[in-house]
């Protein structure tokens, strides 16, 4: 590669004069730090500097995530509160803020959109940017990725980790090497070399099951991928397998979902009071899950005709799928759902969790019912209700019944988009 | 038991009956076929305890008795064996055996009076029908029967027979058949029975396109065909029908005229770049035109004209493709005719001047 050198010459070492080599495809990952933790550090001065765990509430004893200067004690994510405590008995406990960390994660997805419309939200805290077609307008990939970091700052004044390179999984390795406020850059030719020598199972995508395949075939770095013929991956994982063969050369073929794909299920479950045989109670929780789920499918224009709606029990999920008469978006529908499960499945188990799931919700409303059953006036209801709730907040107006509803906060799921039907909490 | 029979002669009746026998039964008696004989015949009888087929063979039986075989191993061995070969069965300890030339299988049996078999019919009411009117009222309406639906009074087809007609009404509450023809009975009591989905398929496989007359006897509990070779006797829906005479639009009044097949082709061509799912297509009409349009999510798009009879205000209307395609294969008739009132009222086609078959559609809202 003559001129591969450059962009990042001597003569040039910032790279910031107008780069004479197009990246055939430029990937940029952005990827906050410690992303929870760093907003409560900006928002609370006084605990900068500090280890900080987040938890869920006050109650919760499992770390979410957790600050820096907790990680250099050895407090990983996923470990309890009360092990943390034993590596650090000065840490901080900070019950998690999720309207908080969405309202933020929007805040810096929409900055991002400065550098690039093609961009994928990977998770709360992470971003795909394809600058492909931004090079002629906006300079080099380390450039856009250096603007791309500053607008994360400007947004949220959080810090983050850039990797760029040819395709979205050496842009992703690339991130993870300069932690935090990093940024490293692989141009697509070097790809490969700098992939030769990495195991497997350190990229997106393959952990101990392909990586277990791909060892039992004598292969444990990408480099040694190359020998291995493709088919052979191909047979036993199909196209994702065909991905693996080239994303382990830094020919990761894979588009970037810019757009949320149609969900394939919307639910919502919550933990009540070990072993709750109370039948009122866990109606109330049942509705306060069957309202979410309603007010969910209607907000996104969605309807389902099967839900799971399940009691999970000492011994296991007690419940189902049930269907209605025609795909639903009304809260009352999917409680009456709830109630035959309750009636004619549950016999008085105690109840450790209570779980609403529309299954396989399509866009509803299109298609016009011969047999009206629809009440209209519920759904008038229902679209005033979902009005006001939107202006004063969840549950504002909801069934009487809810305001014996469970206090516990709502929880955010890694999952979370800043736009369509995953922008919920 | 001991027969001996031409391959032919078994080999017909019991492909006639084994449609019936589902793959996996829940009791194992329900894949067997019930072998009944006389001194001149031979009876043959597969169910699933919802549609029962029983067969007929005329054979000189040397010892009549009676017997259950397992009816796709037996169907399976008749059908390899050469054509026109003689086959002896016969029935000792307990086993089946099957010869011919020097083909020689032994098949378990299972005791003839554990078979369950739909003899008398309650309170049967008998109509007498041409196999082909019959035939025909099933091809023109149960492709809107609806499937596995939780109202299940519409897994089904509804027939109906009232003052001197005999009706046919599917409908899965997006779309609506109905099909009907005079009877020659003096007989005016109504009646309204609904027959699941799996019978409706059964019974349309067996009837022939003749106009033998074929007897139909409706009771409370079941309804049973019987033609000169076969007997049908199915289980019924116990179920209200939606009231269809409320969806069948009186007001749609813009008549568009357009042959149907120039409709059929344009709508087939269209329904290719209509979404995969929900299959919906725009028709644009306006004076003596029709302009139908589809776009998918890769915003891919297709555009028809075709020339109508159309004198009303222009109107733009939404449908699923498939249910319009469906209607276009049921009806006959080199031109169809189309009542609209508007772009949220169902749509009534059928074969200008006659209204022996009548379809309803809802239209999607665009």
């Amino acid at each position: 590669m003559p001129s591969a050198s450059h962009c990042f010459s001597p003569d040039d070492p910032e790279g910031t004069g107008h780069c004479p080599v197009v990246w055939p495809r430029a990937i940029i990952l952005v990827d906050m730090n410690a992303f929870f933790a760093s907003i409560e550090q900006r928002d609370r001065p006084e605990w900068r500097g500090r280890p900080l765990a987040i938890t869920n509430g006050r109650q919760g004893t499992c770390i979410i995530t957790c600050s820096y200067e907790a990680r250099a004690y050895g407090i990983k994510t996923g470990m309890r509160l009360k092990k943390a405590r034993a590596l650090c008995p000065e840490l901080i406990q900070c019950p998690a803020r999720p309207e908080r960390y969405a309202a933020t994660s929007a805040a810096i997805m929409e900055g991002l959109q400065d550098v690039t419309p093609d961009i994928e939200v990977f998770s709360v805290d992470e971003a795909f940017l394809d600058v492909t077609h931004c090079q002629r307008l906006l300079g080099t990939p380390l450039r856009m990725a250096r603007l791309a970091k500053r607008k994360v700052f400007e947004a949220s004044g959080v810090l983050c980790s850039a990797g760029v390179s040819g395709d979205k999984t050496t842009a992703k390795f690339a991130a993870k090497l300069h932690k935090p406020d990093g940024l490293t850059v692989i141009p697509p030719w070097e790809a490969a070399a700098r992939l030769r020598e990495v195991p497997v199972t350190e990229l997106c995508g393959i952990a101990e099951g392909i990586g277990g395949f791909l060892a039992q075939h004598g292969v444990r770095t990408c480099g040694e991928v190359r020998h291995l013929p493709i088919s052979v991956l191909a047979r036993r994982f199909g196209n994702p397998g065909r991905r693996i063969w080239y994303m382990c050369q830094g020919r990761d073929p894979e588009k970037l979902q810019c757009e949320v794909p149609a969900p394939k299920s919307i639910g919502h479950g919550k933990v009540v009071p070990p072993a709750t045989r109370d039948r009122e109670l866990l109606l109330t929780y049942l509705l306060h899950m069957s309202e979410k789920v309603g007010t969910r499918l209607r907000r996104h224009g969605l309807q389902a005709a099967t839900f799971f709606i399940g009691l999970r029990t000492a011994g296991g999920w007690v419940g189902g799928k049930l269907r209605c008469a025609l795909p639903a978006d009304d809260g009352r529908e999917i409680m009456a759902l709830c109630r035959r499960v309750m009636d004619e499945i549950w016999t008085g188990q105690g109840v450790h969790q209570v779980q609403v799931t529309a299954l396989d919700p399509v866009p509803g409303g299109n298609q016009l019912e011969l047999f009206d059953v629809l009440d209209e006036e519920q759904r008038e209801v229902n679209a005033v209700m979902d009005e006001i709730n939107r202006r004063y907040g969840e549950f504002a107006l909801a069934p009487a019944r809810l305001l014996g509803r469970s206090s516990m906060p709502n929880v955010i799921a890694p999952a979370w988009k800043p736009y369509g039907h995953r922008q919920t909490i | 038991m001991k027969f001996t029979i031409q391959r032919e002669t078994l080999l017909k009746p019991l492909q006639q009956v084994v449609g019936v026998v589902e793959r996996r039964q829940t009791l194992p008696i329900l894949g067997n076929v019930l072998l009944n004989t006389t001194k001149k015949s031979l009876k043959l009888t597969a169910t699933d305890l919802e549609v029962e087929l029983q067969a007929h063979a005329t054979v000189t039986i040397t010892e009549t008795g009676d017997i259950t075989l397992p009816a796709r191993k037996l169907l399976d061995i008749c059908r390899t064996l050469p054509e026109a070969a003689d086959i002896d069965i016969s029935i000792k300890n307990e086993r089946a055996q099957i010869r011919s030339g020097k083909s020689r299988f032994t098949l378990a049996t299972m005791p003839a009076d554990e078979f369950p078999v739909v003899e008398k019919i309650k309170s049967g009411r008998k109509l007498a029908v041409a196999q082909n009117d019959l035939r025909a009222l099933i091809d023109r309406t149960a492709f809107s029967m609806a499937q596995q639906d939780v109202r299940y009074y519409l897994n089904g087809l509804m027939l109906e027979a009232d003052n001197g007609t005999l009706r046919g009404v599917a409908t899965d509450g997006h779309r609506l058949a109905l099909c009907e023809f005079s009877l020659d009975t003096g007989d005016t009591t109504e009646q309204q029975v609904i027959v699941p989905r799996k019978g409706v398929q059964e019974l349309h496989r067996l009837l022939e396109d003749d106009d033998a007359e074929v007897q139909v006897e409706i009771g409370s509990n079941h309804i049973r065909i019987t033609t000169s070779a076969l007997r049908f006797t199915s289980k019924l829906i116990d179920g209200r029908f939606p009231d269809y005479h409320r969806v069948i639009p009186k007001g749609a009044d813009k008549s568009l005229v357009i042959n149907r097949e120039m409709l059929r082709q344009a709508l087939t061509r269209t329904s290719i770049l209509s979404n995969e799912k929900y299959r919906g297509i725009r028709l644009d009409i306006s004076k003596n035109n029709l302009k139908i349009q589809a776009h998918n999510p890769e915003q891919e798009e297709a555009v028809e004209e075709i020339e109508v009879a159309f004198e009303h205000e222009p109107l733009l209307i939404g449908f699923n493709v498939t249910y319009l395609l469906d209607v276009l294969g049921a009806i006959q008739s080199p031109e169809v005719e189309v009542l609209l009132s508007d772009a949220n009222s169902s749509a009534l086609i059928h074969a200008p001047g006659m209204n022996e078959c009548r379809y309803v559609v809802m239209p999607m809202r665009l």
